[in-house]
C-alpha cells in the first residue's frame, strides 16, 4: 500500500488540446479517493495517466516514493476495475483471477491460494469454472474486482465500475466496495483507492475524500462533509447534493445585516451570514440549497414573493417547484410539514435560513461566505 | 528496463530521464516506429504490385523492350500492342469478346442481385417449415467443392441444349445459386433492426412492398458489394466459358485472351500484355470507384461468418 | 407477423430451392452414380461399378501424381498465405495515416489474381528470358529454369496464390481491430508485454476468423485451376498437373465422364475429410464471441 502523489500533472494531446491543465493531488496511504466531475471534466483522462494508459505530458506521478512516468503500467503496482470489466473472453473466471500471477511464472501453489482467497473475499468461489459470457453484470463486475484484488496492488484504480449495472445492483454493489475497504484496513492491509465516477451519489457515499473535477481543473478536494457544507465554489455547491443547490443572481449591500437584491425584491439575512462574509458588496450568486429554502404564506415578511410552479410528491418529501423575483428555485419540504399540498399556481414565499446561505462571487464563482 | 506502452500510438517508449525530456525522446520513438512499419508495409506494397505496374508499362513498349530490361518505363512508348492486339488472328476483334463478355455479365450481376436478396430477405426475416435445413443447404453449398457438380451440370446442359451460348453461365446465379452472396446478404440484413419493416407492415405494406421500398434501400451498401464482386468474378470467369462455349465468335474475353496465347508461335508479348492490360481494366476501373462497399462488404461477410 | 401465411417464407427462397435441386442437388447425385460408370458421350452410360475407383486407386500413376502435387501445392500455399497475411495484417492495424491506401494496394492483387490476364503476366515473369531472372540477374544470381524443371515450376503457382494474399489479409484487419481495446489494457495493467498481448490476448480472440479463412482457402486451393493451366499448363512432368486439371482433361479431352467424376469425389472426400477434421478440433482452439460482456 502507498501513497499516491499527482505533482502539476498535465495532459496535452496530440493537436495541441490540453484536457488536464495542471493538477495537484496527494491520496493518503489506505485513503479512497474519489474524482468526480460531469463528462469531459477528464477524471478518466487522470485515472489513465495514473495507471500509464496514457502518458503524462507534464508533471509528476509517485507511488509510493517511485516515480512512475515512465513506468509500463505492468510494472506501477497498480490494478485496475473497468467500466466494462474487460475481462478475457475466453478464459474462464479462474484463469481470469490468475492471468498476471501467470506472467510473472509465480509457483502454481502461490497462484492457486491468492485465487482461492479472493474468490472466497468477493464469494464468486462457484464462478470459478465458468466464462465471462455465462456472468450477470454483478458477478462480472465482482470477478473484476477480484482481479484486481489478486494482484495486491499499491493503488487500486475503479473507472465508473458501476455505470452499467441497474440502479438496485448499483447500490449493493457500492456497499460490497466500502465493506471491503473497511475490512482491508481492519486486517492491516489498507488499500489505497481511486475511484472515478460521474455519480455523486457513490462519490458522497465512498469517498473518504472526493475531488471535484471540471474541464481537466480541480474544483475542491475534501471530504463529503466539507464538499456538502462548505464548498469552496458555485460549481461544487451545484454539483453536490440533491436536487441541486438554488443558484440565482443577486446583488449583495450590507447595511448592519447584508440585503440581497433578487430581481425586483430585496430581502435582509438577519442571522449568521454577516460574519463569514469576505466582501461587502456587489454582484453575487445566491446559493441556497433546496432542504434550507422555507416555504412561508404569501405575503410573509422579509421573504421572495413568488408562484408555484409544479410539484413533485416523492413520499416522505415534496419538491416544490417555484418562481419568485425572476428566478426559478426548487424548494424541498417535508410532507408532514404542510397541511395541504401545494399545487400549481398557488401563491407563495420563499426564505433562506440564514446559517445556510452561500454567496459566490459572480465572476470568480468562488465563496465569499465560507468564513 | 522501465518503459511505457502509450496508447495513443502503441508504441512502448524507454526512458529513465526526468519528465522535460520526454517530449523529444517520445517524438523520437513514434516516428523510427512508424517509419519502420511504412518501410516494411510500402516495400511489401511495391513487390506485390510492380507486376502490374511492369504489366501496364510492358504494354506500351515494343517486343524487342519487353525482353531488354526490367523496368517497366517504356523507352519508346507505342500503341502498337494495343492496335495488333485488338485485331487477333480471328475474324473478330477483341469489340466482340467485350461484347460478349457484356452480355455474360449483364444478366449475371442483374440475376444475382435480384434473386439472392430475395432468398436473403426470406431467409433473415421469415419462419417457416424446414428452414433450418434449407440454410444449412446454403452453408453446406457454401463449403462445396463445385468439381463435383460440374460434368453433371454440363451434361444437363448438354440435353437442354444450352451448349455454346451464354446461359449456362448466367442462369444459376440468377436463382441465387451462389451461396456465397446469399450469404452474405444475410448477415448484412441480420444486423439491420426489423423496426422499419414493422412499421410498414402497420402502415399496410405487404412483405413484397416492404423489401422494395424499406428494406431494399437499408440494404443498399450490401447489394452494391454483391454486385461488384459478382463482376469481377465473372469477368475472370475462365473454366465456365472453356467448358460451354466452343465457337469462337461466343468467346468472352478470357477464352479470346488465351486463344492469343495459343495462336501465336513466337509471342508477339506485347500484344498480349496489351490485350491482358484491357481484360483486366473494367476490373480494377469499377474496383477503385467502388473500394468502400468492396472491403466492407469482404470484412463484415468474413468477420460476422 | 400476425397474418401471415405460415408459407410466405416460401415465395422469397422459392428461387433458390428450385436452382438448387436443379443445378447442385440432381447433378450432385448424378455426378455419384457417374462416377460407378463408363460414358462417353455417345452411348449411354454403362455400368462398371466399383471399377473406376480401383483403378483410380491401384493402378493411375497420372491420379498418385497429381494427387501428391495437390496436396503438396494445398499445404504449401494455405499456411504461407494466411501468415503472411496475418502478419501484414498485424503490422497494418495501427494508427497509420495511410491504412486505407496500403489496404487497397495489398487487395488489388487478390481481385485481378484469378483472371487469365494475369497468368499470361506470370507466364511471361517466369519466363526463361523473363522479369524475374531479369531481377535475378542484376542481383548476380544466374537465371533459373523456371518452367523446364519439375522442381521450380511448382513455385511459380504456389507464388501466384501467395500473391493475392489481400483478401485473407482483409478479413483479417477487420477482425484485429474489431478486438475490444480494454482487453489490452488490462492485460497491460496485468504486466504483458506486446508478444503477451499477442498471444494470449489477440490470436485467440480472432481464431473464429483465422479458422474461417483456414477452411475457405483450402476449398479454394484443391480447386485451382486457371493458373495451372495457363502457365505451366500442368507440367513439366505433371509436376503441375493439380487435380482439376487431370478431371478437366478426362472429362473435357478424352470424354472418359465417369473416370472424371470419380477423379473428382476422390477429391471431394478428401476435400470433406479435412474440412470435417478442421471443425472437430476447432472445438479446441477456436474461442466463439460471447454476446454480453468481455
Amino acid at each position: 500500500m502507498a501513497e499516491l502523489q499527482l505533482k502539476s500533472v498535465e495532459k496535452t494531446y496530440g493537436g495541441g488540446f490540453k484536457a488536464v491543465h495542471g493538477i495537484d493531488l496527494t491520496v493518503a496511504e489506505g485513503e479512497f479517493m474519489v474524482l468526480v466531475g460531469p463528462s469531459g471534466c477528464a477524471k478518466s483522462t487522470t485515472l489513465r495517466m495514473i495507471a500509464g494508459l496514457e502518458t503524462i505530458t507534464g508533471g509528476e506521478i509517485r507511488i509510493g516514493d517511485r516515480l512512475v512516468n515512465d513506468v509500463v503500467p505492468g510494472k506501477r503496482g497498480i490494478a485496475m476495475v473497468f467500466q466494462n470489466y474487460a475481462l478475457y473472453p475466453h478464459m474462464k473466471v479462474r484463469s481470469n483471477l490468475s492471468f498476471g500471477l501467470r506472467l510473472k511464472r509465480r509457483p502454481k501453489q502461490e497462484i492457486a491460494g491468492a485465487t482461492g482467497d479472493v474468490s472466497r473475499v468477493l464469494e464468486i468461489e462457484e464462478l470459478l469454472e465458468r466464462l465471462p459470457k455465462q456472468l450477470s453484470g454483478g458477478q462480472a463486475q465482482r470477478v473484476a474486482v477480484g482481479r484486481a484484488l489478486i494482484k495486491q496492488p499499491e493503488v487500486f484504480l475503479f473507472d465508473e465500475p458501476l455505470s452499467n449495472l441497474d440502479a438496485k445492483l448499483r447500490a449493493s454493489m457500492r456497499v460490497r466496495i466500502t465493506d471491503l475497504h473497511k475490512r482491508l484496513r481492519a486486517e492491516g492491509r489498507p488499500a489505497t483507492v481511486v475511484y472515478v465516477t460521474h455519480d455523486q451519489v457513490e462519490a458522497m457515499t465512498m469517498g473518504d475524500r472526493i475531488c471535484v473535477m471540471r474541464e481537466g481543473h480541480i474544483m475542491q478536494v475534501a471530504d463529503p462533509t466539507t464538499l456538502y457544507q462548505r464548498p469552496a465554489n458555485a460549481f461544487v455547491a451545484g454539483f453536490i447534493g440533491m436536487p441541486e443547490m438554488n443558484l440565482v443572481d443577486a446583488v449583495l449591500t450590507t447595511q448592519d445585516v447584508p440585503h440581497l437584491t433578487v430581481g425586483d425584491q430585496t430581502i435582509s439575512i438577519e442571522t449568521g451570514l454577516a460574519d463569514r462574509l469576505s466582501l461587502t458588496e456587489g454582484p453575487v450568486k445566491l446559493g441556497i440549497r433546496p432542504q434550507h429554502l422555507q416555504l412561508l404564506t404569501p405575503g410573509s415578511d422579509n421573504a421572495l414573493q413568488g408562484e408555484v410552479t409544479a410539484v413533485e410528491f416523492l413520499g416522505h418529501e415534496i419538491n416544490v417547484h417555484l418562481r419568485a423575483a425572476d428566478a426559478d428555485f426548487v424548494a424541498v419540504v417535508p410532507s408532514d410539514h404542510l397541511d395541504a399540498m401545494p399545487r400549481r399556481g398557488d401563491r407563495v414565499a420563499v426564505k433562506p435560513t440564514g446559517a445556510k446561505v452561500h454567496l459566490f462571487d459572480r465572476y470568480s464563482e468562488e465563496n465569499i461566505s465560507l468564513g | 528496463m522501465t518503459s511505457s506502452v502509450d496508447f495513443n500510438t502503441g508504441r512502448v517508449v524507454r526512458g529513465d530521464e526526468p519528465a522535460t525530456a520526454i517530449d523529444i525522446k517520445l517524438r523520437r520513438r513514434r516516428l523510427v516506429s512508424s517509419v519502420l512499419r511504412y518501410s516494411v508495409l510500402t516495400i511489401v506494397g511495391l513487390v506485390m504490385l510492380y507486376p502490374l505496374i511492369w504489366l501496364i508499362g510492358a504494354s506500351f513498349k515494343t517486343n524487342a523492350e519487353i525482353f531488354a530490361s526490367p523496368s517497366f518505363w517504356p523507352d519508346q512508348p507505342t500503341l502498337s500492342g494495343y492496335i495488333n492486339g485488338w485485331e487477333t488472328s480471328t475474324p473478330y476483334t477483341f469489340a466482340r469478346f467485350f461484347w460478349n463478355t457484356f452480355l455474360i455479365i449483364t444478366p449475371k450481376v442483374i440475376g444475382t442481385a435480384i434473386s439472392c436478396t430475395l432468398v436473403a430477405y426470406g431467409f433473415a426475416r421469415f419462419d417457416f417449415p424446414g428452414k433450418k435445413i434449407l440454410f444449412a443447404t446454403v452453408i453446406a453449398t457454401l463449403l462445396l467443392p463445385n468439381v463435383v457438380t460440374r460434368i453433371p451440370q454440363y451434361l444437363l446442359f448438354r440435353d437442354i441444349g444450352w451448349l455454346d451460348s451464354f446461359l449456362p453461365l448466367w442462369v444459376p446465379s440468377a436463382v441465387a445459386g451462389d451461396a456465397f452472396f446469399v450469404f452474405m446478404l444475410i448477415q448484412f440484413l441480420r444486423a439491420i433492426p426489423r423496426d422499419m419493416e414493422e412499421a410498414a407492415r402497420v402502415d399496410g405494406a405487404n412483405t413484397l412492398q416492404t423489401l422494395v421500398y424499406i428494406v431494399v434501400p437499408l440494404l443498399m451498401p450490401a447489394i452494391i458489394s454483391v454486385c461488384l464482386f459478382q463482376f469481377m468474378w465473372t469477368m475472370n470467369d475462365f473454366l465456365g466459358p472453356l467448358i460451354y462455349i466452343s465457337s469462337v465468335e461466343n468467346y468472352p474475353v478470357s477464352l479470346a485472351l488465351k486463344l492469343s496465347i495459343d495462336t501465336t508461335e513466337a509471342f508477339d508479348w506485347n500484344q498480349i500484355l496489351a490485350m491482358s492490360v484491357l481484360t483486366l481494366a473494367p476490373s480494377l476501373v469499377v474496383f477503385f470507384i467502388a473500394q468502400k462497399y468492396f472491403i466492407e462488404g469482404i470484412s463484415t461477410g468474413g468477420v460476422k461468418g | 407477423m400476425g397474418g401471415d401465411s405460415r408459407y410466405l417464407g416460401y415465395f422469397y427462397v422459392a428461387p433458390y430451392v428450385a436452382g438448387l435441386l436443379l443445378f447442385t442437388a440432381f447433378p450432385f447425385v448424378a455426378s455419384f452414380y457417374l462416377s460407378f460408370t463408363d460414358y462417353d458421350l455417345l452411348s449411354s452410360p454403362k455400368w462398371t461399378g466399383l471399377d473406376n475407383y480401383t483403378k483410380l486407386l491401384t493402378r493411375d500413376r497420372t491420379f498418385e501424381r497429381s494427387l501428391s502435387v495437390t496436396l503438396l501445392y494445398v499445404f504449401l500455399t494455405v499456411p504461407i498465405k494466411l501468415v503472411f497475411a496475418l502478419l501484414i495484417a498485424v503490422i497494418l492495424n495501427y494508427r497509420l495515416k495511410a491504412i486505407n491506401l496500403f489496404r487497397t494496394a495489398y487487395y488489388v492483387p487478390s481481385i485481378l489474381g484469378g483472371s487469365i490476364a494475369i497468368a499470361v503476366l506470370w507466364r511471361y515473369i517466369f519466363a526463361e528470358a523473363g522479369l524475374v531472372n531479369m531481377i535475378l540477374g542484376a542481383v548476380g544470381i544466374e537465371p533459373i529454369n523456371w518452367f523446364g524443371d519439375p522442381q521450380n515450376a511448382l513455385i511459380t503457382i504456389t507464388m501466384l496464390r501467395c500473391w493475392q494474399f489481400g483478401s485473407a489479409m482483409v478479413i483479417f484487419l477487420a477482425a484485429l481491430q474489431s478486438v475490444d481495446k480494454s482487453l489490452y489494457e488490462a492485460a497491460s495493467i496485468d504486466g504483458a508485454n506486446h508478444w503477451h498481448l499477442f498471444r494470449y490476448i489477440t490470436l485467440p480472440l480472432i481464431t473464429p476468423v483465422i479458422f474461417f479463412n483456414l477452411i475457405m482457402q483450402t476449398v479454394q486451393a484443391f480447386q485451382e485451376f486457371n493458373g495451372p493451366y495457363i502457365i505451366t499448363g500442368g507440367g513439366p512432368l505433371k509436376s503441375t498437373y493439380l487435380l482439376p486439371l487431370y478431371i478437366y482433361d478426362k472429362a473435357f479431352k478424352s470424354f472418359d465422364m465417369g473416370y472424371a467424376s470419380a477423379i473428382a469425389w476422390v477429391l471431394f472426400v478428401i476435400i470433406m475429410v479435412l474440412t470435417v477434421v478442421a471443425f472437430w478440433s476447432s472445438r479446441k482452439w477456436v474461442y466463439y464471441a460471447g454476446d454480453r460482456r468481455s
